[in-house]
């Protein structure tokens, strides 16, 4: 026969602040943990999330359609041709929500001073913009007018290196797919910037026409660049792009990029291991608590006993003990959690170590990201751990034989 | 027919070197609609003969069967469902939950018992007013005289009308007026409802309330007497 | 006037009193240590597992190609202009061989090329390298996987790295032709005989680097007698600090050149360094917090529960100081045993992934981003197996102040009543 759940969680909210201190300090230790799950959670999530944004605009795209030998070999040689009838049904279908056709060749640029590996993008302005470059990362000139624009847009770094400016000639050389050296002179239009400096240094957008006619290689392409609705989820439109595009391989951004496809499995990985790392951390004083709070009332749980409480309803009366204290402290942590996240939305300033944020990838603004996954996990590692963990001391608690208890003073 | 049978019940404890004889060899019928005091001096048994019959406490040896069933064969949950459904225990010191209110502490055992609550209400102020606690239904324990602390633990002993009342000095702390007037509640429930009634005591006064009168020493009864 | 002795004596007792006390509860004060042995263990194996990846990725980083110590012309670092080069490199890195016997001196020449095969181009970094002497700055000429490593210093020979021999569709004894502009805006050109190609596992290094013979690149590119890079190695890592300082010396007369050790080669890497060590600190931090609160919860109970007792105590003429102190020495104690137990654990810990190594699933990945092996070996020293256990050791002395603080307005007769 069990006691009602009203009359059951009186006892135990009453037994709960007996020793008003004690569970004070607990519920802090608690808040404390789960604030700290769900805040760290947040910054990593923040910092993966940042660094994978930043991963698909370099890209760029979710899915990215090349011939089979390209990524070995990024040569002028492994293109494809312009989209077929079959591809351009699935480029135009709902589930994109960009895509542009790109060359991306090794070149060298020269100005009169100095020479630098490159990679060349010949790009359709449009495309680009819609695939993600930021127009605002254009901090002198202007960004390429159209797919036969003549000029370059050069990174802020590679300028400084080439000892060159905006309005100057540098000249750029590649191969066509006869291995004749192309090159071609080029006024600088545009400089951009970028979180990395990587890009800054190495990416050299022009014309995609202007490039193609450069090379040599009629309207043939490297790759088509593909940006779907969420980036969590491309297997779909890479595997309808696969279909439509046989012969050539077609990929996701996860298998693109690995390094930043293992950093979000890896992220999840950890967010467990630091939640439940942070509950025993916690459990320790948990079991303490409640085992001084069983000990204190050895008698009374003798004489419940005593008046026909079974055993089983005394470790209920313990859970539910237990379980208003985790509740609270998972209130107040929850709280406490989402009031220093919102206000710390626009950006936590790291730049005093933005070169090596670069290296990770990452910029040097962290953003919490909170994601409510998250957040329920974080609850649910207390709830499900912290029950698990109260069971001993409750057990314990209902294993006392009724007339020693009683007899304890 | 005998409601409780007691055959042949051994209880030793252990203190230090001495062997201390709870029960020793204690057979014992008890009638159903009894009234039956226990007397003697402290350490004689009295207490650990009202445990083991309650089953708070288990045997050495020997057999009790309520109305036939074998109590000493019980599991611990059983046993629980007896003492909440057909037990009503009186402690030696009045064993109270301090965090409930003398009313919630009346209305416990109803509640393990699943009562509804207005009924609850209804059974405990009654029983509290008839202990002469009313007014008193809401302080904590802590708040009550060691006399009205064991009026409402005698309350709670008999508000559900059990079978059996299992009493250990129930009049400890109580002056003589109140020592009568619960007396004869109990044997008005005795009588009414045919409760079985056994009470360990000192007092004398007590035992003439009595028709079968006990005396145990050293574990053992020593004399059986009935009214 | 106590004596010496008498205080002796009475700190032995104070001691007796404490030890015993913490065993009274003999459940709670193994809960309370228990979770500071718990925070120790991982704190310890996390910082060494830390400082372990930050040796590796400070070693492979500069053993690879770098060198622990470059000289270079002011400026060269940020802008790696062509003419910010070091007049008579060759003779500066012969006089501070001489000087450092046990050190290894490179000098280097850089430039930027389109390197061409018969197929393909590619734009890329050429570097001039002393042939008799790169190997001990960098792994790069052990690790020729085919061929051998470049031997005469003027020969038109060229060494490159495996994924750009792929790319460049070449073999050893193919030729590749050059391009580029030498030092004084000429133009650079020549032809390259293939002599090795190697596997340094950084996919950057094998993508890019390709290593000619600097007598030959100094003429190729119009450089003279001069070149951009003396890398300096030294078996002994202590002996850096010092190596700087006479270096600075060396260098002071000479044109505004700067020597530069791996903090200021790779400042990405000690910031990455810098901001993982503070973050993982952020999270020892709320670890340590809740060890702390652990302990407060413990002392104050043990405290609150002997009211009673520190009442006849007090009664009896002790002082409150002297109870407050017993319950610091109480914690003392407890958390001596938390550090005891935590750092030998932590030892067996993180020695058997020092020995055994530790990867999880995915470090493949992301240990490839920064050139670093896919397992990490734990470092075991002093400051990885006290750093952690030593700061919850002071915090969790903190902690006990609260309930060591109580006890001065205790009042005796007020204590006895108590229950």
């Amino acid at each position: 026969m069990a006691m009602p759940v009203a009359a059951m969680s009186r006892l135990a909210w009453r037994n709960l602040w007996r020793n008003y201190r004690r569970t004070v300090i607990m519920l802090l230790a608690i808040a404390l943990g789960v604030w700290a799950m769900i805040f760290m959670t947040a910054l990593m999530r923040g910092m993966v999330d940042d660094m994978v944004q930043q991963g698909i605009v370099a890209l760029p795209g979710h899915v990215q359609v090349h011939a089979e030998a390209y990524r070995d070999d990024p040569s002028i040689t492994h293109s494809l041709p312009a989209p077929g009838k079959a591809m351009l049904e699935v480029l135009e279908s709902r589930q994109v929500i960009a895509w542009s056709s790109r060359i991306k060749v090794p070149a060298m640029i020269s100005s009169e001073y100095e020479n630098r590996g490159i990679s060349l993008l010949g790009i359709d302005p449009e495309g680009e913009l819609a695939l993600g470059f930021d127009p605002d990362d254009i901090v002198a000139g202007q960004f390429l007018t159209d797919a036969g624009d003549g000029g370059v847009v050069i990174g802020r770094k590679l300028a400084e290196r080439l000892e060159t400016r905006l309005g100057k000639r540098v000249v750029v050389m590649s191969q066509d797919p006869g291995n004749t050296i192309a090159d071609r002179g080029f006024r600088i239009v545009g400089i951009f910037k970028a979180e990395l400096e990587n890009r800054e240094e190495t990416i050299v957008y022009a014309g995609r026409d202007v490039v193609q006619a450069m090379l040599r290689v009629g309207n043939d392409v490297s790759e088509i660049a593909v940006l779907g609705h969420d980036y969590r989820t491309p297997e779909k439109l890479a595997a309808d792009l696969g279909d439509a595009a046989a012969g050539f391989e077609v990929l996701s951004w996860l298998e693109l990029d690995p390094y930043l496809s293992t950093m979000m499995k890896v992220m999840d990985g950890f967010v467990l291991v630091w939640m439940v790392v942070i509950f025993l951390a916690l459990s320790f004083g948990l079991v303490n608590t409640l085992m001084m709070a069983i000990f204190e009332r050895v008698r009374e749980i003798g004489l419940m006993r005593a008046l026909g409480m079974r055993p089983s309803a005394i470790v209920y009366e313990i859970l539910v003990e237990s379980l208003m204290l985790l509740a609270l402290g998972l209130l107040l942590g929850n709280v406490l959690a989402v009031s220093t996240i919102i206000p710390l939305k626009s950006g936590i300033d790291v730049s005093v170590v933005a070169e090596g944020m670069e290296m990770m990838g990452a910029s040097s603004m962290l953003y919490p990201v909170l994601q409510w996954p998250d957040v329920l996990l974080a609850n649910a590692v207390v709830i499900v751990l912290g029950i698990l963990t109260s069971l001993l001391p409750a057990w314990r608690a209902s294993q006392y034989r009724p007339v020693e208890a009683l007899a304890r003073n | 027919m005998s409601a409780i049978v007691c055959t042949d019940l051994c209880k030793f404890y252990q203190q230090g070197d001495a062997v201390i004889k709870g029960l020793d060899h204690v057979s014992l019928e008890i009638e159903e609609g009894s009234f039956i005091c226990i007397s003697g001096p402290s350490g004689s048994g009295k207490t650990t003969l009202l445990n083991a019959i309650g089953g708070l406490d288990s045997l050495d040896s020997g057999q009790i069967a309520i109305n036939g069933e074998r109590v000493d064969l019980l599991g611990k949950a059983e046993l629980a469902d007896l003492r909440l459904h057909s037990i009503g225990f009186v402690f030696q010191a009045y064993n109270l939950i301090p965090v409930l209110s003398a009313r919630e502490n009346v209305e416990f055992v109803m509640q393990v018992q699943g009562v509804r609550a207005a009924e609850r209400k209804l059974q405990s102020m009654k029983i509290l007013q008839e202990v002469g606690l009313e007014g008193m239904e809401d302080r904590r324990p802590a708040q009550l005289s060691g006399g009205q602390q064991q009026r409402v633990a005698v309350a709670r002993a008999i508000v559900s009308q059990p079978k059996l009342v299992l009493a250990d000095e129930p009049t400890a702390n109580l002056d003589s007026q109140s020592m009568e007037k619960l007396m004869a509640h109990f044997r008005e429930l005795n009588e009414a409802h045919k409760v079985t009634f056994l009470i360990a005591t000192h007092d004398q006064r007590v035992m003439a309330w009595a028709d079968r009168r006990i005396y145990m020493e050293d574990g053992r009864v020593t004399r059986d007497e009935l009214q | 006037m106590t004596t010496k002795r008498q205080r002796d004596s009475a700190f032995g007792l104070s001691l007796r009193l404490a030890w015993r006390n913490i065993w009274r509860q003999k459940r709670r004060t193994w809960l309370t240590a228990l979770a500071m042995v718990f925070s120790n263990v991982l704190l310890v194996f996390m910082i060494s597992l830390q400082l372990g990846s930050y040796d590796m990725m400070i070693n492979t980083t500069l053993r690879m190609f770098s060198g622990q110590v470059q000289v270079q012309r002011v400026g060269y670092q940020d802008e790696q202009k062509m003419r910010q080069d070091i007049a008579g490199v060759g003779e500066l890195a012969s006089t501070i061989r001489s000087r450092f016997p046990a050190a290894s001196v490179a000098a280097r020449a850089n430039a930027f090329v389109l390197l061409s095969s018969e197929d393909r181009s590619f734009g890329t970094q050429v570097v001039g390298v002393e042939p008799d002497f790169e190997a001990g700055v960098s792994t790069i000429p052990g690790l020729v996987a085919d061929g051998r490593f470049l031997q005469d210093p003027g020969a038109a020979e060229i060494v490159i790295g495996g994924v750009m021999a792929r790319n460049l569709k070449v073999a050893v004894g193919d030729e590749l032709t050059f391009l580029g502009s030498g030092k004084d805006g000429s133009f650079a050109a020549g032809v390259l005989t293939v002599v090795g190609i190697f596997n340094s596992g950084s996919s950057d290094l094998d993508r890019s680097l390709a290593e000619v013979p600097l007598g030959y690149f100094q003429d190729a590119f119009a450089m003279g007698g001069s070149g951009h890079i003396i890398a300096i190695s030294t078996a002994e890592l202590g002996g850096i600090a010092d190596l700087m300082e006479s270096l600075r010396a060396i260098i002071a007369g000479g044109d505004e050149l700067v020597a530069l050790d791996w903090e200021a080669l790779t400042p990405g890497l000690k910031q990455a360094i810098q901001a993982d060590f503070t973050s993982a600190w952020f999270m020892y931090a709320v670890l340590i917090i809740l060890v702390a609160f652990s302990v407060l919860n413990t002392q104050l109970m043990s405290v609150l529960e002997r009211t009673r007792e520190f009442g006849v105590i007090m009664a009896l003429g002790i002082k409150p100081r002297r109870l407050a102190l017993l319950v610091l020495l109480e914690t003392f104690l407890m958390a001596l045993i938390g550090l005891v137990i935590g750092v030998l654990l932590g030892a067996v810990v993180a020695g058997y992934f020092g020995f055994a190594g530790f990867a999880y699933p995915g470090m493949d990945e992301l240990a490839a981003k920064f050139n670093m092996p896919s397992v990490i070996y734990p470092s075991v020293g002093p400051v990885s197996l006290m750093l952690g256990p030593t700061v919850v050791f002071i915090f969790c002395l903190f902690a006990a102040i609260y309930p060591a603080v109580k006890l001065y307005g205790l009042k005796p007769v007020e204590a006895m009543r108590a229950v």
